[in-house]
């Protein structure tokens, strides 16, 4: 068995604020293997940037707390490198592609000079090499007009090719590792479709494993075999994407598929909304965090913990699954 | 729906022959659009980002002036409405935007917030404002406690329940809701979409109801209306638009909406490259770069609209379609 390109184990954020310390990812492990892509999805608030953030070291070290039994990268602890360290594994090992394209590339260079200040930092090479490498990576996006967009500035493009560029930025290295966060969030619809299959086709092609955040669980479907659900900053189902969809075993899953308006030819059955909302960080209870909103709880979910119930660290935590 | 008992009827809203430019008519947001919205249903306005949908919004309450066209509430003309007719007739249409935490003020609590339109437009004396803002606060499932706190104290989903709120409160027949649920989480989208739903059944409330997102306008439209680089391409119930979209243009849509990509592609990329239309433009159809079923003709003259009627159980029903494919098909052709 191969070792998987990204092993999680054990990851826990914490922050200190007003006194309190706050959980906000609560001991999840995964791994993804080498050219496969892993969904991680839930509602806002409930840790799934925090998850990519504390993966790629990027939080800021005073008021929180990251604790890890290892993050590896092809077998490499990344952990508990120190920022000399870090800036050499970040966009050559591992890489991340941003929300808002508009916000994560620089306003005041061109697409063409970030993108070569990548190859430069982890490739070098001569002036011909990189602009080649480059002017390479806009290609692989999909851009007709490699020239032209390589000279263009951030605001000069519309959304979804600000998004594809971010997508070249982040791939021209071949990392082993993508963390995609809710990269097409913003894009209506046909753009987003163009854009996840380019970014499939990528992931694909260099043997990415991809960790792709998302609130919208069809979008999921589309590009990832695997799927994580998380709630309150733990995971509460872990399984392939094709179960999730038939059957989702815990409730909270269940009710996220009934959310989603579904396009049909007659008119379709009105959604259905979870009841309640999702606590935050300070209101949670002991025992199972989806236990208050869930119909199915009983007396042991408000006082233990479930695990996620596989043996290889899969499956739906909860006492009483669907 | 659309029968034509209805079509008969005197429509709610009716957009006649709509155009809007910017930049001293350099650039064209609305071409010659119209629409009618019937009372008590809902028109799904759907295109891709910049086809033109919010500037019909806009226009409609004459926050922007439209180059040329008529917008008609029932049968009133407000485009010559003086600011005093206006006013009154903008309490009767309202508008919800796409983004809570931007349109609610952040300084106002939700009791301020609220009591605003009913102040502006003097409805009622203060006992009935208090009362009227306590009834639609339970209307959109909120508790009387939320009128001491400010926007920044709710979830998302709740503060779009308070827009909601403050566009309900003058007793509006007709609802502009733009992109209302498209930055709200599924679960949060689900709650407000089935607050519209409830809006819809009880209290009879017209919708002209914008976005970009299908599965959504399939839940709670009753037509669906496409556009596309400001002109519009179809308009039919939702049921046909649905199961049989006319224009290739909506096919194209309806297939991205379900992730699948067309079957034919042309060329994929030139989707992404922000297009505004100019004016004087060519006047061949403004879809034929990308269409699958290119004829010649499309690229010489902008195809008129057609309707492809149908026969329903109560009789015929429009099927508007702006595609040089159907110019065989007569007025008169009836398609089963």
């Amino acid at each position: 068995m191969t070792s998987p390109a990204l092993n999680v184990k054990n990851l826990t954020v914490r922050i200190d604020t007003e006194g309190k310390r706050l959980t906000l990812v609560d001991n999840i492990s995964f791994s993804i293997n080498a050219g496969n892509a892993t969904g991680l999805v839930g509602e806002s608030g409930c840790g799934k940037t925090m998850t990519a953030m504390a993966i790629l070291g990027l939080l800021p070290a005073s008021g929180v707390s990251v604790r890890s039994d290892g993050i590896e990268v092809n077998g490499k602890d990344i952990s508990r490198l120190n920022a000399a360290q870090r800036r050499s594994v970040l966009g050559r090992d591992i890489a991340m592609i941003f929300q808002q394209p508009a916000t994560a590339l620089d306003p005041v260079f061109t697409i063409g000079q970030q993108i070569a200040g990548v190859v430069r930092r982890h490739v070098g090479g001569s002036k011909q090499h990189i602009r080649k490498t480059m002017l390479a990576a806009l290609d692989s996006v999909g851009f007709s007009q490699t020239e032209d967009i390589a000279a263009a500035y951030p605001h000069q493009l519309s959304g979804g090719m600000r998004q594809l560029a971010m997508i070249a930025m982040a791939t021209v290295c071949k990392p082993a590792v993508i963390i995609a966060d809710e990269p097409t969030t913003a894009l209506d619809s046909s753009t987003r479709t163009l854009i996840l299959q380019q970014l499939k086709h990528l992931q694909t092609l260099q043997q990415t494993a991809m960790l792709f955040i998302s609130h919208d669980l069809n979008v999921v479907r589309q590009i990832c075999s695997d799927v994580m659900v998380m709630y309150c900053g733990r995971l509460v189902e872990s399984t392939d994407c094709q179960s999730l969809f038939s059957h989702a075993r815990h409730p909270y899953s269940a009710g996220l598929l009934s959310c989603i308006p579904q396009i049909s030819t007659t008119r379709p059955t009105p959604v259905r909304s979870i009841p309640g909302q999702v606590p935050t960080a300070t209101e949670l209870t002991s025992g199972c965090h989806f236990s208050p909103r869930c119909s199915r709880s009983e007396a042991q979910c408000r006082v233990s913990v479930p695990q996620l119930d596989d043996e290889d660290g899969r499956g739906a935590a909860c006492f009483n699954p669907l | 729906m659309n029968t034509l008992e209805q079509t008969s009827k005197i429509p709610l809203l009716e957009v006649r022959d709509l155009s809007l430019s910017f930049h001293q008519q350099e650039q064209v947001a609305v071409d010659h659009v119209s629409l009618n919205i019937t009372q008590g249903s809902t028109l799904g306005l759907v295109g891709a980002s910049g086809a033109g949908k919010s500037s019909i919004a806009r226009a409609i309450l004459q926050l922007v002036k439209p180059d040329s066209g008529e917008i008609l509430f029932k049968g009133e003309e407000i485009h010559r409405m003086n600011p005093k007719e206006l006013k009154t007739c903008r309490q009767r249409i309202q508008l919800v935007f796409q983004d809570p935490s931007a349109s609610l003020s952040p300084r106002r609590t939700v009791e301020q917030t609220l009591l605003e339109p009913l102040q502006h437009f003097a409805i009622g004396d203060t006992s009935f404002q208090h009362e009227k803002a306590l009834h639609i606060l339970d209307t959109v499932g909120l508790d009387q406690g939320a009128l001491r706190r400010y926007p920044h104290q709710f979830s998302s989903g709740q503060q779009q329940r308070i827009a909601i709120a403050r566009a309900l409160i003058t007793d509006p027949e007709l609802l502009i809701a733009d992109e209302a649920v498209s930055s709200l989480d599924v679960s949060i989208q689900a709650q407000i979409l089935q607050l519209i739903q409830m809006l819809q059944k009880d209290f009879g409330i017209t919708f002209l109801f914008i976005s970009h997102d299908l599965a959504v306008i399939r839940q709670i439209a009753d037509d669906v209306a496409v556009m596309y680089q400001g002109q519009l391409l179809e308009q039919s119930s939702a049921d046909r638009f649905f199961s049989e979209p006319a224009h290739p243009y909506s096919k194209t849509l309806l297939s991205f909406a379900q992730g699948k990509s067309p079957t034919h592609r042309p060329d994929d990329k030139r989707y992404l490259e922000r297009s505004r239309r100019k004016a004087g433009d060519s006047s061949a159809c403004l879809f034929a770069g990308f269409c699958p079923d290119k004829m010649p003709v499309c690229e010489r003259v902008e195809p008129p609209m057609h309707d492809i009627q149908h026969k329903n159980q109560d009789g015929l029903e429009s099927h508007c379609v702006k595609c040089h494919l159907y110019n065989e098909v007569n007025a008169n052709d009836f398609r089963e």
